[in-house]
């Protein structure tokens, strides 16, 4: 199954996209979304980034410092792995 | 005649002779009368006008504000070690001790904060981002390679970029006076981050970004290149913005294409009001007020922060600079602050036309 994971936002508006596979069931996805998924107000910081999240066919705004510690590895990745997407 | 006047009714002359000569029958002496008269009226009561003004009204006025002798920079400096944990960063540098440091980025904000700071406070008497001497924080290596710098509503944060089409986001003082800028506007008219007013908010982070750049470099309106991010962006031709050309800052990057910014209100970009439209599209349509800004001050000359300066900081710190204002909206009080800076007729109010005529807002 496919993960991927887009940052915009920032000084000058890029778009970045990592993407990479993993083995996660519909219960482990659905948790793993629940807890980094963004609050509903997304707070409009100046010059901010924001992150993204599609896996199993959802696409959700997420707040990256709220990855469980068993997923820091794979977003991790993911963010290393962020290339602009032209 | 007074030493220092051409004008024989500019002496100290008694009240009940000058009342007289306001009632002469010879014209030019009746004017110049009045003229003296309302001299004599401000002289004795500028002072306690001035008391009594705030420092909005005294920048509208013109006059000369000194800074408060209780205005002192206050400034940390934390380096979160490419982590993301804010609360975690360890203090690199603080003003009070002022010791030394090693880091380059260290030694840039430092430099861009300090250059900030002096600029708000040296020319409009400001005290800090707030007026009131908030601490100045500054948190640099901020993640692994992010290629960004932002104002999170209390402090200034930077990345190293990812060095390959990104150095430091600490390279260029002009960015962090833009980020600095973006405190200024947060407690000043609080301008929506969103479609016009959004733009406008990014455009004068830009601009006293500009400016602070241009007055540390001393450098006037001809000689400066008017370009934003220049040392941030890898590669001699490329910066991150043009404020001289906006849509000119990078052609045909190899990675990042073209500069999307326009420069005139006809190519108004329109994106939608979310994070991935840019909120309408905040950083790019912030070209157009940027173009405006720049045709002005070029048409002003001399120092950018000398003229066009004072008009827009007494825009950015007017009452009436609604949250939702558009570039309409601006372009009007820019306007109105020139004529009541500068008088109704002045080259500077004409500069000031002439720059949104450019921008065709």
């Amino acid at each position: 199954m496919k993960i991927k994971l887009v940052r915009t936002g920032g000084f000058i508006p890029i778009t970045k996209a990592a993407e990479t596979d993993v083995n996660l069931t519909d219960q482990e996805i659905t948790r793993l979304l629940n807890t980094i998924e963004s609050g509903p107000v997304i707070q409009r910081i100046k010059d901010g980034n924001y992150y993204e999240l599609t896996i199993g066919g959802r696409s959700i705004p997420v707040d990256l410092e709220k990855v469980p510690e068993e997923y820091k590895k794979l977003f991790s990745k993911l963010k290393s792995d962020l290339k602009i997407v032209k | 005649m007074c030493k220092n006047h051409h004008n024989p009714v500019h002496c100290i002359i008694p009240p009940y002779m000058l009342s007289k000569l306001m009632e002469s029958g010879n014209k030019k002496i009746a004017d110049l009368a009045i003229n003296s008269n309302f001299r004599s009226f401000r002289f004795h009561n500028d002072r306690s006008f001035f008391q009594k003004s705030s420092l909005h009204e005294k920048t509208i006025l013109g006059v000369n504000i000194k800074a408060s002798g209780k205005s002192i920079l206050q400034m940390e400096v934390y380096d979160c070690k490419q982590k993301t944990d804010l609360a975690g960063a360890v203090l690199l540098w603080d003003s009070k001790t002022n010791q030394k440091i090693s880091s380059v980025a260290g030694k840039n904000v430092i430099k861009g904060g300090k250059a900030s700071w002096d600029f708000y406070n040296q020319l409009f008497g400001r005290n800090s981002i707030d007026n009131k001497g908030l601490l100045i924080r500054q948190y640099i290596h901020y993640d692994k390679g992010l290629d960004n710098a932002y104002w999170d509503g209390r402090r200034m944060i930077y990345g190293d970029g990812d060095g390959l089409v990104f150095t430091s986001f600490t390279s260029d003082i002009d960015i962090i006076g833009h980020e600095l800028t973006h405190g200024v506007t947060e407690h000043e008219s609080n301008l929506d981050y969103e479609d016009q007013a959004g733009a406008m908010n990014e455009s004068f982070s830009d601009i006293f970004g500009i400016m602070i750049k241009q007055r540390y470099n001393n450098q006037d309106v001809k000689k400066a290149n008017w370009l934003i991010g220049e040392k941030v962006m890898k590669g001699a031709n490329y910066a991150l913005r043009s404020m001289k050309a906006p849509g000119t800052g990078y052609k045909n990057h190899p990675e990042l294409g073209d500069d999307p910014q326009p420069a005139t209100m006809d190519k108004y970009v329109k994106l939608p009001n979310t994070q991935s439209g840019d909120w309408g599209g905040v950083h790019i349509n912030s070209g157009i007020p940027n173009f405006a800004f720049y045709i002005s001050a070029f048409n002003m000359g001399g120092y950018s922060w000398e003229k066009a300066g004072r008009i827009w900081y007494a825009v950015l710190t007017d009452s009436n600079l609604a949250q939702d204002a558009k570039f309409a909206d601006v372009k009007k009080l820019t306007i109105s602050h020139a004529e009541k800076i500068f008088g109704l007729n002045s080259p500077e109010v004409k500069a000031v036309k002439q720059g949104w005529d450019a921008a065709k807002v």
